[in-house]
């Protein structure tokens, strides 16, 4: 079965080379281009992880995060930013997310985050 | 306001890890590598900034504006020539630029690297210097240059210093000139250049 990851980004130009990454290795991609959309479409569609922008208009994904955690403390949240300070890094983890990856996004680490995040849910 | 040469050579040498990691970060989204010019740097009032980079720019720019907050906040913007900025739409979507103001796709592109750069630089700035900057959404103007310095102009309260780092930068052969624009009060400028200092110190 395919695994479901919701894809979260105000950049048109961010969903669809993730979505490009994400579809070639199997991954089901739903996306949400705001905080409020993303909260939708995260009870909507019930997916395995979440790949979260932190800088959107609306809602920003920090208060995403954490709403999303506090409504489902199971949700597997990986925050993708442009933002490469460690204090960020570890302001997005003390929230609950399981992992956190700098734009632009490498391949490589983005399979590999997944990767461990999926298999910390099995 | 005039750095003396030790704050002068410190902030260089910050702004060229910054504009490092901003390069890589513009390598990594084109695949081509960047090479960058060194970074030079002068402090202006901001009544001051338009007719100096006027001189340097004479034609049509796009620019990406950022807000930035903390204990040293400010507004940042990456200020391109119209032609740069279809240049790096065309190396990045593999699609013919048309001119920015009908078209979307590229607006969409030139937003997205804007914040993927200004954020590479501040955010290093913010890792060097211990101080945690948070951001607001990008926002693209085809305005004037002199149209959007002013606008941050009225927008703000008190006198205002501009940061400007001259920053050349090539790419599959093609010239792309970029300049970033940091605009901070007397307050937030000084307290940069105190943690500049510091981290200046801490590194010898």
């Amino acid at each position: 079965m395919k695994r479901k990851l919701l894809l979260v980004d105000d950049s048109g130009l961010a969903r669809r080379s993730m979505r490009a990454m994400l579809e070639s290795d199997g991954y089901e991609v739903v996306e949400a281009e705001d905080g409020i959309g993303a909260l939708e479409r995260y009870f909507l569609e019930k997916p395995d992880v979440v790949l979260l922008d932190l800088v959107m208009k609306g809602m920003y994904g920090l208060d995403v995060l954490t709403k999303l955690r506090e409504l489902d403390s199971s949700a597997c949240v990986i925050v993708v930013s442009a933002d490469v300070q460690s204090s960020s890094q570890q302001m997005v983890e003390a929230a609950g997310a399981s992992g956190f990856l700098n734009k632009p996004v490498n391949r490589q680490e983005l399979l590999k985050l997944l990767n461990t995040a999926l298999e910390g849910r099995a | 306001m005039k750095l003396n040469a030790v704050q002068e050579d410190a902030l260089i040498e910050l702004l060229n890890i910054g504009f490092g990691r901003a390069a890589a970060s513009l390598s990594q989204l084109t695949g081509h590598r960047v090479l960058l010019e060194v970074p030079h740097v002068t402090i202006h009032a901001i009544d001051e900034v338009t007719e100096s980079l006027e001189r340097v720019i004479d034609s049509d720019v796009a620019s990406v504006h950022q807000i930035f907050a903390g204990p040293v906040a400010g507004d940042a913007l990456l200020i391109l020539d119209q032609n740069g900025a279809s240049i790096l739409k065309e190396l990045l979507t593999n699609e013919p630029a048309l001119p920015l103001s009908i078209d979307a796709s590229a607006r969409e592109v030139i937003t997205e690297v804007g914040n993927i750069l200004l954020n590479a630089c501040l955010g290093t700035f913010g890792n060097l210097l211990n101080v945690q900057v948070s951001f607001s959404v990008p926002q693209l103007s085809l305005e004037s240059l002199g149209g959007i310095l002013e606008s941050l102009r009225v927008n703000r309260v008190g006198v205002q210093y501009a940061l400007v780092v001259h920053a050349g930068f090539k790419l599959r052969d093609a010239e792309i000139r970029g300049y970033l624009v940091i605009v901070l009060s007397v307050a937030s400028l000084d307290r940069l250049i105190r943690a500049v200092e510091d981290w200046e110190h801490n590194n010898r």
